[in-house]
């Protein structure tokens, strides 16, 4: 929990008073990008699941995974560019909420993670460059999208297609998806050992294991 | 009994890690190999070889030929001598 | 179900924004199908016989409703056109990213017809299109093209994503290509060849539009369970890594390469096998196209020390080759070096041509210098230069693609539609008869598989509506020797996966054509129906599927009907055109000439092959004798119309 004074927040059904304390969001997405195949599955089932009406569109998408050897975009050492572009739910308060001027944002209180109500967004975008990591995405028509973790399964994880496997040959083996929904503190654990120990797949395996992330494969 | 060889490719190598083995069974018969090598190298490789709901060999995707090219089945009789490879099924591209 | 058309009329710079009807998506599902019937409902207005080449040729580019749509079956967008270089129907799929964008361009089809004044490319954007001029694309390569034009266009509202020909499609060079996002080649038939006719170098599209699907959750769920399908066969972790490299090594053990001009058919040396690409090329994860669930493509970078040839190319980056890259290469032209024959893939690509018409021909001339039946001088009026047509040397099979792609010089005059149609010009240039080593089927086009002891692929390299091909009535019950299959479609009966017997070999090719036309239509790709996750009858799992999307309702048995709707409508577009039985044929190597090595050593074609056409002609319910089709099969069809256009034309059997 920040220092810093608290805006009031608002959730769905219950106003948080200023001084409540807010749990931080511990189960957030992460995408392992060398495993990545660049098939946008995700970016679909996104823009599908938040779309009552069928609209299906990348651009509508929460969140963006995208390899893009092309000229505009950034290019790994190996000339092959990629780019993740997933929220990474900020402690309290995050600065997409904090500067909303009429205080859009509320808490989802089963996944503690800032929503945006789209009833009293006035399309300001003052969150757009509040957003330090760049992944508050303005839709086509001006509607503001932030990742929302679909209320706690979010259905990009279920649809990622590629599932690399953990395993060595003999072993029990399992796979997981590419993109997983985990808990920070243990993937923090993992990403803080030495490079040469830190192989994802090794990484996800030992999370898989401690069931830490779920394989539905 | 009857010494039967192996040839792994692609999917089957990465599982078994080598290229060939040798078998010695008991009955000449494919069945009798395949539950062999599936015990030998785990649950990956026996759902890749074997169908568990026909109990026959895995067929889709897969390919089990003996040196003349001719498609093996688990109630196939094996000569003694005989390679069998085990192969990815894919045609075209 | 509603999608729109773009109509563009490049001699008078027209461009049009139609709505197609949901009837049209009843009738024909989508995709190949409503591209085919386009081009039919164009040439009842033009003449069906004019010159390829001439603006009253038309360019369809199509997608299917289930492509884009979370599916994980993949994306597959489809040209379709009169064939140049055979002359017969056209067609040919593509995957990248393109088909995808295209939708959220807000278009489903285009159909472009006449000839701009000067090169242009096509752009369109949100459901705008323009025509821009392309005199700075002009000469480049394709790779280059799409890389301007993404520089160009920028990154909003969407990347960029194009379809380009290269500088053989500039040159009306039969046998070019047209290529999807720099990389991924609609080869067959020609039809960077129609786009360059046009004077049209690219289509360029942006989009951030939106698909609509009837049902979405029912889609999620859909998918959701297609992909654990996918994920429960455990030989799909062998094709995620290497693609369809993996029939190198099947090919290998059942005799199925196409050696030195199908001189042999397997293929020399131990170096060219998925294995070793995958030890020593893979380096990078798989890529896929856009919504796919296997992803079976690849990318790779030489840093020099993979192979022996490999220095040579060191800091090359391309995609991975495909089976049939390698099969030309490795196989039709000997070259037995992974380096090399990924070298062969990217330099084709960046040229624009397809690999088989190219390597045949070059194969062919390999073969007739090889048993000394041309001579050095000869060979040097051929090419204007000496030329050493050596096996494997990549150096001297590099200057052949140059010529062909910058049609340069008497090679690339006599051989740029193909194999047959340069044997036919150089052995009557010659006087001399050099038939009997060209390798081709239906149209005389070129394919790299041998086919001889494979009743079903003979079959297929003869009936096919696009000429000589596997990918419309691709045997596999019969490649893969399936009896569980054989069992499935013919009443308990195995004979269709027994290679050694005629027997059902024609029905599964009519069978398999009705699938290949439904899949297609659906605009997903092939290749998750023959890796077979979901049980091989994609009229049962993609079913619902459609639905989902379209929200029309079908059983899995009227969608096969869909399929043979499709089938005869390319049939009846090839009839117009005069084709009868006597075109449904291959060529003298594969006909009458034993194979000496593989599976069943001593085979030839001509063992089974009118029993097999006959066999096929039944069960399609056409006439034996001329190969036409008949009016009440059409009319249960619900073809009468077409049937009518057929019968004033004489292209209908007689009762």
């Amino acid at each position: 929990m920040s220092n810093l004074p608290q805006k009031e927040l608002v959730t769905g059904q219950q106003w948080y008073a200023p001084d409540t304390d807010i749990p931080d969001v511990h189960e957030k997405l992460y995408a392992l990008q060398n495993q990545c195949t660049d098939c946008n599955i995700c970016e679909i089932a996104c823009s599908l699941v938040h779309s009552p009406e069928g609209e299906l569109n990348p651009l509508l998408s929460r969140i963006r995974i995208s390899h893009a050897p092309s000229v505009n975009s950034r290019k790994a050492a190996h000339g092959f560019g990629f780019v993740s572009a997933i929220c990474h739910h900020c402690g309290n308060p995050p600065p997409c909420a904090e500067v909303c001027p009429v205080d859009a944002f509320y808490y989802d209180p089963k996944t503690n993670v800032a929503v945006i109500a789209q009833d009293k967004c006035i399309q300001c975008m003052e969150c757009v460059p509040a957003c330090p990591f760049d992944v508050v995405f303005v839709a086509p028509d001006g509607e503001l999208l932030k990742c929302d973790l679909c209320g706690g399964e979010p259905a990009c994880v279920e649809a990622c297609a590629t599932r690399p496997e953990m395993n060595n040959a003999g072993k029990q083996y399992t796979r997981a998806p590419v993109l997983f929904h985990a808990d920070a503190k243990a993937f923090r654990s993992v990403m803080q050992q030495k490079p040469e120990k830190r192989d994802e797949v090794g990484m996800m395996q030992a999370m898989l294991e401690r069931g830490e992330i779920s394989s539905s494969a | 009994m009857v010494r039967i060889h192996t040839q792994y490719q692609s999917r089957f190598r990465e599982i078994t890690g080598i290229p060939g083995e040798t078998f010695e069974l008991e009955q000449p018969l494919v069945s009798e190999l395949a539950w062999k090598i599936a015990g030998k190298y785990g649950p990956r490789m026996e759902s890749l070889l074997i169908d568990r709901e026909t109990n026959e060999l895995n067929e889709r995707g897969t390919m089990y030929v003996d040196s003349k090219g001719r498609r093996v089945y688990m109630e196939d009789k094996l000569a003694d001598g005989e390679t069998i490879a085990f192969l990815i099924g894919i045609a075209g591209g | 179900m509603e999608s729109r058309l773009l109509r563009v009329d490049l001699t008078t710079g027209e461009m049009r924004a139609e709505t197609l009807p949901h009837a049209l998506f009843e009738r024909w599902v989508g995709g190949s199908g409503i591209n085919n019937w386009l081009m039919w409902e164009h040439f009842l207005k033009h003449d069906i016989h004019c010159d390829p080449r001439s603006p009253d040729n038309v360019f369809v580019f199509g997608v299917g409703p289930l492509a884009g749509t979370g599916s994980g079956s993949g994306v597959k967008g489809r040209i379709t056109f009169k064939s140049p270089s055979y002359g017969i129907f056209g067609d040919s799929a593509a995957g990248g990213k393109f088909p995808y964008m295209v939708r959220f361009a807000g278009f489903d089809h285009i159909v472009v017809t006449g000839r701009a004044p000067r090169p242009v490319y096509l752009y369109i954007c949100d459901g705008n299109a323009v025509l821009c001029d392309a005199s700075h694309l002009w000469g480049r390569s394709t790779g280059e093209t799409h890389t301007l034009l993404q520089q160009e266009l920028g990154d909003y509202p969407s990347h960029a994503h194009t379809l380009t020909i290269g500088v053989s499609g500039e040159n009306l060079v039969g046998m070019s290509g047209v290529i999807s996002d720099a990389s991924r080649i609609h080869a067959r038939g020609g039809g960077g060849c129609v786009m360059g006719s046009k004077n049209l170098k690219a289509i360029a599209v942006q989009g951030s539009g939106s698909i609509k699907v009837h049902n979405p959750q029912g889609m999620l769920k859909w998918s959701a369970d297609f992909r654990r399908r996918i994920d429960a066969n455990e030989a799909i972790y062998g094709f995620k890594r290497r693609g369809t490299l993996g029939a190198v090594e099947m090919y290998q053990h059942i005799g199925s390469h196409f050696w030195r001009n199908n001189q042999g058919c397997l293929f020399r040396g131990d170096e060219v096998r998925s294995d070793n690409w995958v030890r020593k090329y893979h380096k990078y994860s798989e890529v896929c196209s856009a919504d796919c669930f296997i992803a079976c493509d690849g990318r790779y970078k030489l840093d020099g020390s993979e192979s022996p040839k490999a220095a040579k190319y060191a800091g090359e980056s391309f995609r991975r080759p495909e089976y049939l890259t390698t099969a030309s290469a490795a196989g039709a032209l000997d070259v037995r070096d992974w380096a090399e024959v990924a070298h062969w893939g990217k330099v084709t690509n960046e040229y624009g041509m397809d690999n088989q018409d190219l390597s045949c021909s070059i194969s062919f001339l390999m073969e007739l210098k090889e048993k000394d039946l041309i001579s050095d001088r000869e060979v040097a009026e051929l090419f204007g230069r000496p030329q050493r047509l050596e096996w494997g040397n990549m150096e001297d099979i590099e200057a052949c693609i140059h010529d062909m792609a910058t049609r340069s010089n008497l090679f690339a005059e006599l051989f740029n539609d193909g194999p047959y149609w340069g044997a036919l010009r150089y052995s009557q240039r010659m006087g001399r008869n050099f038939m009997k080593y060209a390798t081709y089927g239906k149209g005389g086009a070129s394919f790299t598989e041998e086919m001889r002891p494979f009743p079903t692929w003979m079959n297929n390299m003869a009936v096919a509506s696009r000429g000589a091909d596997h990918l419309k009535g691709i045997g596999l019950i019969e490649k893969f020797q399936r009896r569980d299959l054989s069992k499935r479609y013919f009443n308990g009966r195995t004979e269709a996966a027994d290679l050694t017997i005629p027997d059902l070999k024609g029905a599964s090719t009519a069978l398999i054509e009705n699938q290949v036309a439904l899949i297609n239509s659906y605009g997903v790709c092939l290749f998750h129906w023959m890796l077979d996750p979901a049980g091989f009858a994609p009229e049962e799992y993609y079913q619902p599927a459609f639905t989902e999307v379209t929200g029309i309702a079908r059983t899995p048995a009227e969608l096969m009907r869909d399929g043979e709707r499709i089938c005869n409508l390319e049939k009846a577009f090839n009839s117009r055109l005069g084709l009868r039985r006597e075109h449904d044929t291959i060529c003298e190597r594969w006909m009458y000439e034993p194979t000496t090595e593989g599976m069943y050593p001593g085979s030839v074609a001509a063992n089974m092959f009118e029993t097999v056409l006959d066999e096929y002609y039944d069960w399609r319910g056409w006439d034996r004798t001329t190969g036409l089709q008949r009016r009440d099969r059409l009319e249960a069809l619900g073809l009468g119309d077409v049937a009518e256009v057929l019968a004033t034309e004489g292209a209908l059997a007689r009762d």
